[in-house]
């Protein structure tokens, strides 16, 4: 057994990396957004529809590019309440987190949802986009939940 | 080895920059492979991938490259060194008996994204070593490449004369990043040091690249090609972390991996028996000093071998005749890019760099700091 | 297909938050000496060496290089996984099929975590970096309420959706999670390689811990734990040999979906409490391992529950009791180590994680119990065949081993 043992300080430095991510499925997201619509990317073989649109259906393993339009109106399908921040902090208010199936779409988005109580949240609750004020093409214009 | 297990198909891609995003080269590759094969992800039992956290910029990184790899809800593991390891473990769930098909896909973005040194620094003592800064990937090859010329009294022209002939295998080589078409000894000889003796040209570039690979049990390679490449024999080994104990002129664990896979494949007489070699050398120095650990160049020979041009793509024993590392060296993939090389000489689709003889061929990986770690596999028709 | 056993396994002498008397080779050391000790081999009786943990929490790139004298591996093939949380298990699959490729006989297997020396919120935002990244260009603010919304910020936001979506398929409640919690602590107590014991651990002081994201409670986390364990195995000629009780891989299997983060740039598609690939990795298993009825032929079971739901939701998805049986069986206490359906007698994941050993631990938990060497936490009923699951990634990367007191037949 050690008797006397020193810390010496390290780093993982990932400021000098720069990543790529594929850009043709967001960007339609975000350019529609602009107009206050949501378009997903549908596969052609099995009619999956995502949101937002992977350049590629995770099924069939084939390229994928047909718009999809789907409603900004969805259901709840699991939830969250936020209580702390990922470092332990206790939040200022509870934040309610719903993943939401938006109608017409396959998948699922994460989001924010404000205007209810959290004792009144529950799976199968009917929401819909709070779209912002002024509609910029960023991911910001979808501000966050409300009930329907 | 009990059983035969084959590579039916291969699929490469290498440039400086791919302008791609790692999902998106996991889906070419492997999307790729399956068409030139008529098959679709359902066709694969069992996947390896291959990828460095470090390298990615984020943990797990094989996580995100599951479902593009066409692994959703399928049978997939994931091994974290060079490619050719990998091909070793999908090898061995073939043998097990459990799996007829494996696919192993490996990439490495470090042209465009990420700087490459990082991958050796971070593989260093974090107590000493990084603290100290004296060594970094460059340095400690520089360190092995003048202890291996001091060795056998070659002059620094042996490491431009092996750079030469690998930059110019690699201008003919369409799968290639680096290629400098017309390029000469002096050309290299006229590039900066990076650490002496190593120059510019003497050393792997940055490059972006990935491989994917299919193995199949012999049952199944009979369905899938006509053109099947056998894995006769594997090794591994592994040496000391510490530089200052390992005899750097030369690769020990290199040999002793090289024995495992010579004894399962029946080879006795390297030189005599094997054709040619593809060799992970990163560095000029790298691929005499490796080959000579592989048994395929007499120790002390190699100034003379390469001068004249025993190991050309036209020579007695080819070496690295698709350019090698100094092409391109996508890390967590190179390895896996000798094997499909070495494949596509074998099944005589290697146009320009193709040598006459294709046999039986010795592709070799490594891992660490100087070849801390090696990985060989004997392939043949 | 040939035989594999486990004939040694060694574990560091503790399993704490913080080792600040050694560092991560001489750690795993301890490990591969205990081994080492435990069956009388030494390093020349090792043919092959396969080596994981999950490297970004320390920050030191394939630390095998560095650890490779410390870890009796000089000379010999050393084969590096990762695969995230379930790293241990799917190591110990690589040393299954290393020795079942008929290629090796005695391989060791060599997994650990030493998270004190490195930042593991890192580590876990490491996870989503490029999406993080993504998100800071697309302009939005990470920290803030719509960002952190946005991504479910690190490993517990995205767990709470899994807890959540159980909760409700299930018709379980926030007291069965935090009633296994303290039932995995008690276990905990009774094992001295576990890191957070409570021999006087209730539910109701569980639910007193504070809320973090609902249903998730501070009292159902798992601990970071530095340790390292160490399992040998051995074909059956090799063992015949060498050990004279032996538990012995009746199955392994594994299944990969896709990293279900739901953010704005990636799309999910199922539910995190669906759990497919456990569902698909367990029933490939049992058809390898020739087990027809789980429920009746499985007398133990360890889960990988880094979060105390899962050894609930986890139970239901392998098979070893229908979908919202498992609370019920809690209640009337046949999961404790008395019950008819033990599971994690070692106090599971929730009391003990150092991320590289978690999976592998739930399989050498299991051969301590058929070996019936698990001394003060060896449960009631005879053990003859047990169940190890390990899952890693964002939920959806599933491992499952299955082992038995005799070598299979056919």
């Amino acid at each position: 057994m050690m008797e006397e043992t020193r810390i010496v300080q390290g780093t993982w430095d990932i400021s000098t990396f720069k990543f790529r991510i594929e850009g043709v499925g967001l960007r339609r997201m975000l350019e529609n957004m602009k107009e206050g619509k949501l378009v997903g990317t549908k596969c052609h073989q099995c009619g999956m529809v995502y949101l937002p649109g992977p350049f590629y259906c995770r099924k069939c393993h084939i390229e994928i590019n047909e718009p999809a339009e789907v409603s900004d109106h969805g259901e709840i399908m699991t939830f969250t309440i936020g209580y702390a921040d990922v470092r332990g902090n206790p939040l200022e208010e509870p934040r309610i987190a719903p993943v939401v199936k938006m109608d017409g779409c396959d998948s699922w988005i994460m989001g924010v949802l404000q205007g209810v109580k959290p004792e009144e949240v529950h799976v199968g609750m009917r929401v819909k986009v709070q779209w912002a004020e002024n509609l910029t093409g960023s991911l910001q214009d979808m501000q966050y939940f409300v009930p329907e | 080895m009990e059983k035969n297990v084959a590579i039916v198909g291969y699929k490469m891609m290498n440039a400086l920059d791919l302008v791609t995003s790692r999902e998106r080269l996991t889906f070419d590759l492997t999307r790729g492979l399956f068409n030139e094969l008529g098959i679709d992800r359902l066709a694969v039992d069992t996947t390896i991938l291959d990828s460095n956290d470090f390298l990615d910029g984020r943990t797990i990184s094989n996580v995100f490259l599951d479902p593009q790899a066409g692994v959703y809800m399928r049978d997939e593991s994931k091994v974290e060194m060079d490619g050719l390891n990998a091909v070793l473990y999908a090898c061995m769930r073939i043998l097990s008996g459990q799996y007829q098909t494996a696919m192993v896909m490996a990439l490495g973005l470090t042209g465009s994204q990420v700087s490459p040194y990082l991958h050796i620094e971070y593989t260093l003592d974090p107590t000493y070593d990084r603290q100290v800064k004296l060594l970094n990937e460059l340095s400690a090859a520089a360190l092995q490449a003048r202890s291996y010329l001091a060795k056998y009294g070659y002059s620094e022209e042996l490491l431009d004369g092996v750079a030469a002939q690998n930059l110019g295998n690699a201008a003919l080589n369409p799968y290639q990043a680096r290629r400098i078409s017309g390029i000469s000894k002096d050309q290299v000889k006229g590039s900066a040091y990076y650490y002496e003796p190593l120059r510019e040209l003497h050393c792997f570039p940055p490059s972006d690249g990935g491989c994917a690979v299919l193995l199949a049990s012999e049952e199944k390679a009979k369905e899938l090609t006509d053109k099947p490449v056998w894995i006769k024999g594997m090794g591994q080994s592994i040496e000391t972390y510490f530089l200052g104990e390992r005899d750097l002129f030369t690769s020990t664990s290199t040999t002793q991996a090289a024995k495992r896979a010579y004894d399962l494949a029946g080879v006795t007489d390297p030189k005599k028996q094997v054709a040619f070699a593809e060799i992970s050398s990163l560095f000029a120095h790298q691929e005499p000093l490796l080959a000579e650990a592989l048994g395929l160049l007499d120790k002390g020979q190699a100034a003379g071998a390469y001068q004249v041009g025993e190991t050309a793509i036209d020579g007695k024993l080819p070496i690295n005749p698709s350019g090698g590392p100094l092409g391109a060296h996508p890390i967590s993939a190179t390895g896996l890019v000798r094997l499909a090389e070495a494949a596509r000489q074998l099944r005589g689709e290697a146009g320009d760099n193709q040598v006459r003889e294709a046999g039986m061929a010795v592709v070799h990986g490594q891992d660490g700091a100087c070849a801390q770690q090696n990985a060989v596999v004997v392939l043949g028709i | 297909m040939r035989n594999v056993g486990i004939i040694g396994i060694g574990y560091t002498p503790v399993f704490v938050s913080k080792r600040k008397d050694v560092n991560i080779p001489e750690m795993i050391s301890e490990a591969v000496d205990n081994a080492f000790a435990n069956t009388g081999l030494t390093a020349a009786d090792i043919d092959a060496v396969v080596f994981g943990n999950m490297q970004t929490f320390e920050g030191v790139n394939l630390p095998h290089l560095w650890a490779a004298d410390y870890i009796a591996s000089l000379g010999k093939p050393v084969m590096r996984i990762a695969t995230g949380g379930t790293t241990g298990m799917s190591a110990f699959h690589a040393g299954y099929y290393h020795i079942t490729s008929g290629l090796h006989d005695v391989v060791m297997v060599v997994t650990y975590e030493k998270q004190s020396e490195g930042d593991s919120q890192v580590g876990l935002m490491g996870i989503i970096t490029p999406e993080l990244m993504a998100m800071l260009s697309a302009g939005i603010d990470v920290t803030g309420g719509s960002g952190m919304g946005a991504i479910g910020g690190g490993s517990a936001g995205g767990i709470s959706f899994q807890a959540s979506s159980y909760l409700h398929h299930s018709g379980a409640g926030i007291e069965h999670i935090d009633a296994q919690a303290a039932l995995e602590r008690r276990n905990a107590a009774k094992n001295p390689y576990a890191h957070l014991k409570d021999p006087e651990a209730t539910a109701e002081k569980i639910a007193q811990t504070p809320m973090v994201s609902w249903p998730i409670r501070f009292g159902h986390i798992c601990p970071t734990s530095d340790g390292a364990t160490v399992a040998i195995l051995a074909s059956e000629k090799a063992a015949a040999k060498i050990a004279d009780k032996v538990a012995w891989v009746h199955a392994v299997a594994n299944c990969a979906s896709d990293a279900t983060t739901a953010n704005l740039i990636e799309s999910q598609i199922t539910d995190p409490a669906e759990q497919m690939p456990a569902i698909i990795a367990s029933r490939q298993a049992y058809e390898r391992a020739g087990i027809k009825d789980p429920k009746r032929e499985i007398d133990y079971v360890e889960i990988y529950n880094g979060f105390a739901h899962q050894a609930l939701m986890y139970l239901e998805k392998v098979g070893m009791c229908e979908v919202g049986e498992a609370h019920k069986l809690q209640e009337a206490g046949e999961l404790e180590m008395s019950g008819r359906m033990p599971v994690n007698a070692s106090g599971g994941v929730v009391s003990t994680n150092a991320i590289g050993t978690s999976a592998m631990n739930r399989v050498t938990e299991c051969a301590l119990q058929i070996l019936g060497r698990a001394g003060e936490h060896q449960v009631e009923k005879e053990v003859h065949k047990a169940l190890a699951h390990g899952w890693g990634g964002l939920m959806q990367y599933v491992t499952i081993t299955i082992l038995g007191d005799k070598p299979k037949k056919g």
